[in-house]
């Protein structure tokens, strides 16, 4: 089941330095939100107080009717980094059956949803013996294994080439329809952003700031395919959220 | 066209996958240069020391003459053999229990390591000379004076390799067991340890060979029996042939602790595991 996230006040201060400018958003059950930005500009400092792996200077987060730090003690949340987390002396499958005795909750089958992640004969390899897109999946299938209600992703896709990121892309939109979840999903990449997200949260560059949350999800209802990537509607918002950074990387 | 591809590339897998008993020769003639090649190198440095010094046989003995005593006087050094080996393997879990024991208790509650740590390095650098002279006066001519040094000699490699062990998980996996609210003893059991089970094993090669040396010397010092006293009461009789014995018996010892210990680490070491499948 999916919870909303509200984000109040939220900032982080390292010293004299702010890694991030307060930023407030009230997120829907099983909304997509990507946050695009320079390197830098405080997108793993948010999603990082969302997990609540770092503690906010100021303001707080809600998951549902939880803080932060409850819903993390309840196994609600489920984070999937830009280096995959599988055990590397664990088999896939054993990897994601790691998950669920962990968490203590079995939110499906490890080897069904294997499969269905396309690793069908692969859930007895190891971390090594996979490519990077089938290494993603595994860790995607892990941090999902216990059934969380909030998906925290730190650029999953970002060790991907081009190709592999676009079909690993529209099968995770795919995988969403199955099970929805609430994704925060940090990239640098603003067609990823723009082919996954209802909304993007665009940042400035350090100090970080949101300046702008632009929505896709109005003009552009799910499913979406590559289809979309040919999108006037599609190439518009790619370009406005371009045009954004472009703008403040330049004033 | 086709043929020809089939046929270079059945030439090619021949080339990378010889007939297994090519293999079997292959690998039993590497195994044997592998354990000759030690020996006859250290057999032509021995000889070729023996001819350049011009030393006596006392200080130089050849090696058959050393081999002969080792044979000889078989039965009273490996009782004395024995005795060495039970201070080493003592010495040698205590080393771990405080080693392994420390570095644990220094992750569980990490202000004890700022406690005890200064007293851990003060101990490693007081000279063994020292400690084995205040041991000897405390407990005697025991084998807790004797397993204590070796003990003390072989913790902090123990201790320092595991602490660098625990502090190897990759920040990834305990961003994973933190978000998956995982207790100390699951992320202790299920990542730190299997982290740190290479650079672990890495100290047990240190101080399960060095165990030997430290009780040979302990019993050098301070013991009537052991491999040390054989050292000893072999020096008073200028049995300089005797000495090289127990030396050669004591270094081929070390040697076989390092290779099993070395052995079993890569059966645990975790990064082998896709490449041993893979083979």
């Amino acid at each position: 089941m999916a919870a909303p996230i509200s984000i109040r006040n939220v900032s982080r201060r390292f010293g004299d330095n702010w890694a991030l400018r307060p930023v407030d958003l009230e997120i829907a059950a099983g909304e997509f939100i990507a946050l695009v930005g320079p390197s830098g500009c405080g997108k793993t400092t948010l999603l990082r107080i969302v997990a609540d792996l770092q503690d906010p200077t100021s303001g707080e987060v809600r998951i549902g009717e939880d803080s932060a730090a409850e819903a993390r003690r309840k196994r609600l949340l489920g984070l999937v980094s830009q280096r995959p987390a599988v055990l590397p002396w664990k088999r896939a499958i054993d990897d994601v059956r790691f998950t669920q005795k962990i968490a203590g909750r079995v939110g499906f089958d490890p080897a069904k949803v294997l499969a269905e992640f396309g690793l069908a004969g692969h859930e007895n390899k190891r971390a090594r013996e996979l490519s990077g897109g089938m290494l993603q999946r595994v860790n995607i299938a892990s941090a999902m294994a216990h059934d969380p209600s909030v998906l925290l992703m730190d650029e999953p896709f970002a060790a991907l080439d081009e190709m592999k990121r676009e079909e690993i892309g529209e099968w995770f939109d795919r995988e969403l329809s199955v099970r929805p979840k609430t994704v925060l999903f940090v990239t640098h990449h603003i067609d990823e952003a723009v082919m996954l997200a209802d909304r993007l949260l665009v940042f400035s560059p350090a100090p970080g700031r949101v300046i702008e949350v632009v929505s896709v999800s109005v003009p552009v209802p799910r499913p979406r395919n590559h289809a979309f990537r040919q999108d006037p509607r599609f190439v518009a918002i790619a370009a406005h959220v371009r045009g954004l950074l472009m703008h403040q990387a330049t004033a | 066209m086709p043929a020809d591809v089939t046929l270079n590339q059945s030439a090619k897998v021949a080339r990378l996958r010889p007939t297994s008993p090519v293999r079997l020769a292959r690998r039993v003639l590497w195994l044997a240069m592998r354990v000759a090649m030690p020996v006859v190198s250290v057999m032509l440095l021995w000889y070729l020391a023996i001819w350049l010094s011009g030393l006596p046989a006392f200080v130089i003995p050849l090696p058959e003459r050393v081999l002969e005593v080792l044979w000889e006087e078989r039965a009273f050094i490996f009782g004395h053999l024995l005795s060495t080996l039970q201070v080493a393997a003592i010495g040698f879990l205590w080393a771990n229990v405080a080693g392994i024991g420390l570095a644990v208790l220094f992750d569980l509650l990490p202000p004890t390591r700022h406690m005890l740590m200064p007293a851990a390095i003060t101990l490693r650098n007081v000279p063994y000379i020292a400690l084995i002279s205040v041991l000897m006066l405390a407990f005697g001519d025991s084998i807790l004076s004797k397993t204590t040094i070796v003990a003390l000699a072989g913790f902090f490699p123990v201790l320092i390799n595991t602490m660098h062990g625990l502090r190897a998980a990759d920040e990834v996996q305990l961003d994973r067991m933190r978000i998956l609210n995982a207790s100390w003893w699951q992320t202790f059991s299920q990542v730190r340890l299997p982290y740190a089970l290479p650079s672990i094993v890495a100290a047990q090669e240190i101080t399960g060979s060095g165990s030997i040396i430290v009780a040979i010397a302990a019993e050098w010092m301070i013991s009537s029996t052991g491999l040390g006293y054989v050292i000893n009461h072999a020096m008073q009789n200028y049995r300089g042939d005797k000495v090289y014995a127990v030396a050669l018996l004591a270094t081929a010892l070390s040697f076989l602790i390092y290779s099993f210990v070395h052995a079993l680490g890569k059966r645990l070491d975790w990064r082998a595991a896709g490449e041993q499948r893979r083979g």
